[in-house]
């Protein structure tokens, strides 16, 4: 059978759940947003309009997480590479919260640029389980006020597969709409396509963020799926027990999915989270943490209790370098997500708590992704693979290389390779150059960006494209300053 | 028509199809085909494709040691033939005779070097598992070999390659062929130790070494 674990009992699910409905009922949820209130208030919370808390009863919750639909398809300007959730087995996308570099050249840490969300965008596009495309960067060389509209743009030409990203001011989504409606050939084709979506990261402990509430209820219009994203803090941002933080976190990720479910009844929902624990010394976020990636699997547990997608982070590290830390941690916060039936995994090829990208790293997450799915597959005991003939035929002595059986499974997923690990002898291993994972990540980076573009978009496209960003650079700080 | 059937041959060790292979050598044999075309044009071009196709990482070991196999019987079927004929299609690269030394009863490793050594184009002639140094001698002296390969899988067993070397010089026909030597525990250290010429940890670099060796004579 396929192993499917979790870390909740249905019990301790209800517990955790009727502590997160008391969370919204008794301390409430600040939503620093006129429209979020009055909606709150006409469909029956209380509103403290002073200190922007709204109380929500219990009976919205289950409204909404019955308005929000529980299968849906992303749409990515590829076809071939729609996501259809909840996924058959985990797929995976990039975390947006990267700043820094490790520069593919030098090796050195430095400011991210454009350049590095297209050469991400490139390597992205070659990995077999990645599928969503949250451009991991905020490039230092383009306007604040416009980069999410460039990154996106960005993105779109450089991946034929889905694109995520946040929305953090109201100003740039008419932009994005514009994108998408060029993409899709059109405003209905493009609600329909869902070519984007955005991920709503709360304040913790229970904060909506102003700008970007106002940003995502305006995109809500539009249909965009949402991705609801709390990030409490064992002891700084959240409660210092694991229970708690995940009822704290899933009380943020309930008001979310009200707010989206009261703005634009039936808009696609994918329940998440970011949340951790702290380096008890300098309060530093952790995210490689074990008691990370229990919680972000407790969630997945919630999150199929409500019957919703579920896309949480995982693959994560706080290592500064590529090297044993990282995969030691990545490995850590990606299997239990995979066994638990996470449908999406955010969270590849950064380092450094997600703040720092590498190229080998997202090379080297493909293939823990590609192990961790054989490992969820499990063994097969099906007739199928009753080889007992082989046994007979082959006899107390023989060998079995010789068998048709072997000649056909060894093409078959039940035995998986690792083309980045060395599994050569050791005489071998010396001759090659005694090279390592990274190393062998290094050649196939090296090989890609030398490669043509891969399915690239059409000359016209490309160049509708790229005047929306350049209006959006041109114009948005304008409207800002 | 003739074309057709050297495609066949060809394909025949490219699927390591064993009963075809013995078909079509039969029937070459029966019709009078040029040998020298039946095995140029035949099946040592499959079986050097094959090498080929393993090299680059298509093949798996499975399709290697079909393919060598189905090389061998269909020379079994043709070899009295080659060796009357005027062509140079008998001639292999060299010959070379393969044991697991006494007392051990691993086979699977020397298999795999077995089947390596044919898909390169050596006439392999396997005595298999746990056979005494004085058989091992006395193929060395029948056959006349260009390389003798020792296998051992156990530390406890190891020992015999070194008795087996030994036998060799007292009869005098250690200078009459290369010995290689493998296993799991073997190194190129015991190699050296024991007066083997020669030692690799796997089976592709074990073809490289018996041709390394054969170019030095």
């Amino acid at each position: 059978m396929k192993i499917r674990s979790r870390v909740l009992s249905e019990e301790e699910i209800l517990r955790i759940h009727k502590d997160s409905i008391r969370i919204l009922e008794e301390v409430g949820v600040k939503f620093p947003n006129e429209t979020a209130l009055a909606l709150l208030e006409n469909k029956g919370a209380k509103v403290n309009w002073d200190s922007q808390v709204a109380y929500i009863p219990e009976s919205m919750v289950s409204e909404a997480l019955k308005t929000a639909p529980k299968t849906f398809v992303l749409g990515a300007r590829n076809r071939e590479m729609d996501v259809t959730l909840p996924t058959p087995h985990t797929i995976y996308n990039m975390d947006g919260s990267g700043v820094n570099t490790l520069d593919f050249e030098t090796g050195a840490r430095r400011a991210s640029i454009l350049q590095d969300i297209a050469d991400s965008a490139r390597i992205f596009e070659e990995i077999e389980l990645c599928n969503i495309f949250w451009p991991p960067l905020s490039p230092n060389d383009v306007p604040t006020e416009a980069g999410g509209v460039v990154r996106t743009g960005v993105s779109f030409i450089n991946t034929s597969k889905h694109i995520m990203d946040e929305v953090k001011v109201k100003s740039e989504v008419p932009y994005l709409i514009e994108m998408c409606k060029v993409l899709a050939g059109g405003l209905e084709e493009a609600k329909e396509r869902m070519l984007y979506s955005v991920t709503y990261c709360t304040v913790a402990p229970l904060c909506h963020d102003d700008a970007m509430l106002e940003a995502t209820l305006e995109l809500s219009k539009f249909k965009a799926p949402i991705l609801v994203y709390p990030m409490p803090a064992c002891g700084t941002t959240g409660p210092a027990s694991l229970r708690s933080n995940i009822a704290l976190a899933n009380a943020e990720a309930l008001s979310s999915i009200v707010i989206f479910q009261l703005m634009s009844p039936g808009i696609p929902i994918l329940y998440g989270t970011a949340q951790g624990v702290v380096n008890v010394r300098s309060g530093m976020f952790l995210e490689g943490a074990v008691e990370t990636a229990l919680q972000m699997t407790a969630m997945s547990d919630l999150g199929k209790y409500y019957g919703l997608p579920i896309m949480n982070a995982g693959c994560l590290t706080d290592a500064k370098a590529l090297g044993m830390q990282a995969v030691m941690e990545k490995v850590l916060t990606t299997l239990p997500l995979v066994l638990a039936e996470v449908d999406v995994i955010q969270g590849i090829g950064l380092i450094e708590s997600s703040m720092t990208l590498s190229l080998e790293q997202m090379l080297i997450d493909g293939e823990i992704a590609n192990l961790c799915k054989r490992m969820k597959d499990g063994v097969d005991v099906s007739d199928d693979k009753d080889f007992f003939d082989d046994i007979k035929a082959v006899g107390p002595g023989g060998h079995f290389l010789k068998q048709k059986n072997t000649r056909a499974a060894f093409r078959t997923d039940e035995f998986t390779h690792a083309p980045l690990c060395d599994r050569n002898s050791y005489d071998s291993w010396v001759a090659l150059g005694r090279k390592d994972m990274i190393d062998h990540a290094r050649e196939k980076v090296r090989a890609i960006l030398d490669s043509e573009i891969k399915n690239p978009l059409p000359e016209q496209t490309e160049k509708q494209i790229r005047e929306i960003m350049e209006e959006a650079e041109r114009k948005l700080p304008e409207d800002h300053g | 028509m003739t074309a057709e059937l050297f495609e066949a041959m060809r394909n025949s060790i490219l699927d390591g199809d064993e009963e075809l292979a013995v078909e079509l050598a039969r029937s070459a044999l029966k019709d009078e085909l040029d040998l020298d075309m039946v095995m140029n044009e035949g099946f040592l071009k499959g079986i050097q494709e094959v090498g080929d196709l393993y090299q680059s990482g298509e093949y798996f070991l499975p399709e290697l040691v079909c393919a060598a196999d189905a090389m061998k019987a269909a020379l079994e079927v043709l070899t009295p033939a080659l060796k009357q004929s005027s062509g140079d299609a008998g001639v292999t690269k060299g010959k070379v005779v393969l044991a697991t030394v006494e007392g051990d009863v691993h086979d699977i490793g020397k298999k795999i070097v077995g089947a390596m050594l044919t898909a390169a184009g050596y006439d392999v002639r396997d005595l298999g598992v746990d056979v005494p140094g004085e058989e091992i001698a006395r193929a060395v002296e029948e056959q006349k070999p260009d390389v003798l390969g020792l296998s051992a899988l156990l530390t406890t067993t190891m020992q015999e390659q070194k008795n087996t070397i030994e036998l060799l010089e007292n009869k005098n026909i250690r200078d009459t062929v290369k010995v290689i030597v493998g296993g799991a525990p073997v190194s190129s250290r015991w190699a050296e130790i024991i007066r083997a010429d020669g030692y690799s940890d796997n089976a592709v670099d074990a073809v490289k070494l018996v041709s390394g060796l054969l170019e030095k004579n």
